[in-house]
């Protein structure tokens, strides 16, 4: 809640529609005491336009312009406080009802709801005081009666999620009655939406009075800036005094409401923050003319860091990363969820997320440098990485997250995805080629001109490998490529992976949280934990005689029968979080051979064996 | 399900909409204060369409069969005769329906394109200073007063400026027609339009900027990010069509805010659409016209979201018809 309150006062227009609000409640307040004519007092003379005498000037009976303005501010708050109101309590009421009790009830009143939604309000109030007359409280009920539902249909939604918590749950098993509950429970948890949305109202309600006051529906005995301009409206050549001030109050009033909504929206909804998030990226870093590439490995990571922005501050997600990767070789890069295994891969390609930033690290793709000191490597103004994504490089995303685009057929995708690389070729070549990866993967070509939600998980993943190899790329990123599929089609999508790794050659990064999908198919196993790597060798190596406290522990979790499985449901401990320092080695609270020097001084990184390394004090527990 | 009976079902669901109206309508009428026939028939009527009044809606009838009445007459496009004019609501509506058309279509045609091409420019970057003060700006937008506005319009471009006619539809000695009148319809609707489509125009700013920004971070724009689509492509290509579905969307749903400053716009501008009719009929008390005109207010937006539904089914593959 802190932080989340600190970004708020880092809006400015929060803070200045809260002060205009405030300014506006004091003056509604104390208009009576405040050195100001009477309101309809006509003692001075008519139409005196805005000067010393009256700063706002007067209007066509004489009255002070500025007092009006003064009371009319009252009447403003008035109308806003008690429609929303009642239109909140209305809403409360009937949302939570339907929401808690569901079945008949619920489906009685949320299609009440959607029907009180359709119907457009203003013409409803219009109704009601024209049957009704204008007297200020039938205004306010009308405003109220036709506002409900918006404060209805959140509250229900409220209610929805808030009725399985576990509080919620033990108030019923011990007995509370379901009103008890209801109030006592739900609603004071449920409540924080509706009070956002009220102030939305209160705009909405101001806005309303004003336009009836306007169109002579307004209480005739009450001071209206709606009703102000209406009188101004005739006078508009005369006198424009009278209908500029008391618009500027309302413009500024209704946008103070809407904003501090706003601000209350985007405080209490971490996903509209999380938007706004933002890294400054390092300056791109030129290199004048572009060198050919070297021979070498394909992938050549020097102690990369990456760091995510977030409302809290820095965290680094990539910690000093390094590894090298030859031509054909296969790396599984493993670890827990929240380890910056896939961020590590995005920062390959350098397609992080928005408020995600290389600070620091050397990469190079097929010999040429595209990342020096976390800057992009750019020449002629180009970024190198933008002609090596893709045709060097290409990743293989989760398909089940949505990696395909729901509203484009997959063939489309693919044929885009080809012609984008290769500008010259036709329409028909690219179909051709990508009925080709079509065939490759074992998707039949039908489904070229299938949507994504019309395909199998796993077709959707063997598509999303398919667009992969279009270009037939050195080296394929795969991002947890068989999650969240079962685990039959996980072991047929990891066998293909394998075969045409080795039918064509390619680098292979296999990013996954399982232990047992990685052993499959890689040659060499990277463990991560904190954004770095603990411990890295030959897969063979990690399998029998792992060095990490925690690669053991990874281990460990895995069944016997070798088989997927959840890694991180097996390991005691709450993963190091992103956000925390310690002098010392970052598994150490988790650790089970840890000793006093683990928390006090990081731990070397060792080579323990021929080509394998491990990141600890006592790997193997050594010291023991 | 196929699209015929998607569309006739949906057809269906107007109906209760329409119903609660009519019902609203008839209640309202006897709850308010004063005999009903003469809120219906004016209280300068003499006894002669007095008696035709209570016949009509069959006044001295039980309760329950007035409202059934009311309900089959509403339902056959009755809805009653204007006091002043002695005309039928409906037609006195429907010939008001092509100026208020006009104006709202003409807006909110302007202020949907305007609108999202300016909150997607400004999603490109959301958190910056640019997107924090156009998105402030946009609240401000909708948060003005249409008619003042209007006012403030014709302030400053009708009387200091003499550019642009501060009221009606045409000139009284303008062309009758051809281009010369096209032309003066026009030269009338710059200021009308002006103030509408600014108050709606910044709703389609916030709203396209949320779905934008909202779409960039969905996993199949990384996808393409990684493919090496430019930025710009993706945002024109990508980003823009999926975005435009919640777009879609909320233009039903928002069309009673449009309709009701569509009303305030036109009694600024003695612009002969509904809502001048509305507001004459407010000065009178013609409240036939009045509770006609809710109706009619209504079932437009309820067909709206129909629309709209429909729109939507069409532009995204997911909603299977
Ligand atoms: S350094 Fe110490 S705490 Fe860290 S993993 Fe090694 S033994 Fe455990």
């Amino acid at each position: 809640m802190v932080p989340a309150l600190l970004a708020l006062s880092r809006r400015a227009a929060f803070l200045i529609s809260a002060a205009i609000v405030v300014v506006t409640v004091i003056v509604a307040v104390t208009a009576p005491w405040l050195p100001l004519p009477d309101p309809n007092g006509m003692e001075a003379a008519p139409y005196e336009p805005p000067g010393p005498g009256h700063w706002l000037g007067t209007d066509n009976y004489g009255r002070d312009v500025l007092a009006r303005l003064a009371w009319g501010a009252q009447l403003a708050l008035i109308v806003a406080l008690v429609s929303s109101a009642i239109a909140s309590v209305i809403g409360v009421i009937l949302g939570s009802i339907s929401g808690y009790f569901g079945g008949t009830v619920d489906a009685l009143l949320s299609r009440t709801i959607d029907v009180f939604l359709l119907i457009p309000s203003f013409f409803l109030v219009l109704l009601i005081v024209a049957l009704f007359g204008s007297r200020l409280e039938f205004t306010m009920l009308a405003i109220a009666l036709t506002t409900w539902p918006r404060s209805a249909r959140i509250m229900r939604a409220q209610v929805l999620s808030l009725k399985s918590r576990v509080y919620v749950q033990a108030a019923r098993a011990a007995g509370a009655s379901h009103g008890r509950t209801l109030v006592r429970h739900i609603i004071p948890n449920g409540l924080a939406p509706i009070i956002t949305d009220a102030t939305i109202l209160m705009g909405l309600a101001v806005l309303t009075e004003a336009g009836l006051s306007f169109l002579g529906l307004g209480d005739q005995n009450a001071v209206s800036w709606g009703r102000m301009i209406f009188d101004g409206q005739r006078q508009l050549r005369i006198a424009p005094w009278m209908s500029i001030f008391p618009g500027i109050a309302l413009l500024l009033l209704v946008a103070s409401f809407n904003l501090l909504g706003d601000g209350l929206n985007e405080a209490l909804n971490p996903q509209l923050r999380r938007l706004a998030a933002r890294a400054t990226p390092k300056p791109p870093m030129p290199v004048g003319e572009a060198r050919p590439a070297t021979p070498g490995p394909i992938l050549d990571v020097s102690n990369l860091r990456m760091s995510y922005r977030l409302d809290s501050g820095q965290i680094m997600a990539v910690d000093g990363v390094s590894f090298r990767l030859q031509q054909g070789e296969s790396l599984g890069v493993v670890g827990e969820s929240g380890c910056g295994k896939s961020s590590l891969g995005a920062a390959i390609l350098q397609v992080m997320a928005p408020n995600a930033t290389t600070v620091a690290g050397d990469v190079d793709l097929g010999g040429i440098p595209i990342l020096r000191d976390g800057r992009r490597v750019v020449s002629h103004d180009r970024e190198m990485i933008a002609d090596l994504r893709w045709t060097t490089a290409a990743m293989i995303f989760q398909s089940a997250m949505n990696a395909l685009n729901p509203v484009i057929p997959v063939g489309a995708q693919l044929t885009e995805a080809y012609r984008l690389h290769r500008p010259g070729a036709s329409h028909k070549e690219a179909l051709a080629r990508a009925a080709a990866v079509f065939d490759l993967i074992g998707v039949p070509r039908e489904r070229l001109g299938s949507y994504p939600h019309e395909l199998s998980g796993g077709m959707r993943q063997r598509v999303m490998i398919a667009l992969s190899l279009l270009h037939e790329p050195k080296l394929v990123i795969a991002d947890e490529p068989t999650t969240a599929l079962d685990v039959l089609i996980q072991d047929q999508i990891l066998g293909e992976l394998d075969t045409l790794k080795r039918q064509m050659g390619l680098s292979l990064i296999l990013i996954s949280h399982d232990m047992g999908a990685v052993a499959e198919t890689c040659e060499r196993v990277a463990v991560m934990y904190a954004g770095e790597i603990v411990e890295m060798a030959p897969t063979e190596t990690v399998f029998r005689s792992p060095q990490h406290p925690y690669t053991k522990a990874l281990l460990a979790a895995l069944p016997t029968v070798s088989g997927p499985c959840r890694v991180p449901a097996g390991l005691p401990g709450e993963p190091f979080s992103a956000g925390e320092t310690t002098p010392g080695c970052r598994f150490a609270p988790r650790c089970s051979v840890a000793q006093d020097l683990c928390r006090s001084s990081r731990p070397p990184r060792v080579a323990v064996g021929a080509g394998h390394e491990a990141l600890c004090h006592f790997p193997a527990g050594s010291a023991a | 399900m196929n699209l015929r009976r998607y569309v006739v079902l949906r057809l269906l669901q107007l109906v209760p909409v329409t119903l609660v109206v009519i019902i609203i309508n008839f209640l309202l009428v006897h709850l308010a204060p004063g005999d009903v026939s003469i809120i219906l028939a004016g209280d300068t009527a003499d006894p002669a369409y007095l008696a035709a009044i209570r016949e009509r809606y069959g006044l001295d009838r039980p309760f329950l069969e007035q409202l059934w009445r009311y309900l089959v007459q509403v339902g056959s496009g009755d809805l009653g005769l204007s006091f002043r004019s002695r005309e039928p609501v409906f037609a006195e509506i429907m010939s008001r329906v092509p100026a208020t058309l006009l104006l709202v279509g003409t807006s909110l045609g302007l202020s949907v394109i305007i609108g999202t091409v300016i909150g997607t420019w400004i999603a490109r970057r959301p958190g910056s200073t640019t997107d924090s003060v156009v998105s402030a700006l946009a609240v401000g937008l909708f948060s003005v007063p249409v008619f003042w506005l209007g006012l403030m319009l014709v302030l400053f471009f009708a009387v200091q400026l003499q550019l642009f006619p501060a009221m009606g539809m045409s000139s009284v000695d303008g062309p009758r027609e051809g281009p010369g009148r096209i032309l003066d319809i026009l030269h009338h609707m710059v200021l009308p339009v002006l103030a509408l489509m600014t108050v709606s125009v910044g709703q389609y700013v916030r709203l396209a900027r949320s779905a934008v920004a909202e779409v960039m971070g969905e996993s199949y724009i990384t996808t393409v990010r990684a493919i090496g689509f430019s930025d710009r492509t993706i945002m024109m290509h990508y980003a823009l069509r999926n975005a435009l579905l919640p777009v879609v969307t909320v233009l039903g749903l928002q069309l009673g805010l449009v309709l009701t400053g569509a009303v305030l716009t036109e009694t600024v501008f003695s612009w002969p659409g509904l809502g001048r009719l509305i507001y004459d009929a407010i000065l009178a008390r013609d409240t036939p016209v009045i509770m006609g005109a809710f109706i009619a207010m209504s079932v437009t937006v309820a067909f709206a979201s129909l629309v709209t539904d429909l729109v939507y089914a069409f532009l995204d593959p997911r909603v299977a018809l």
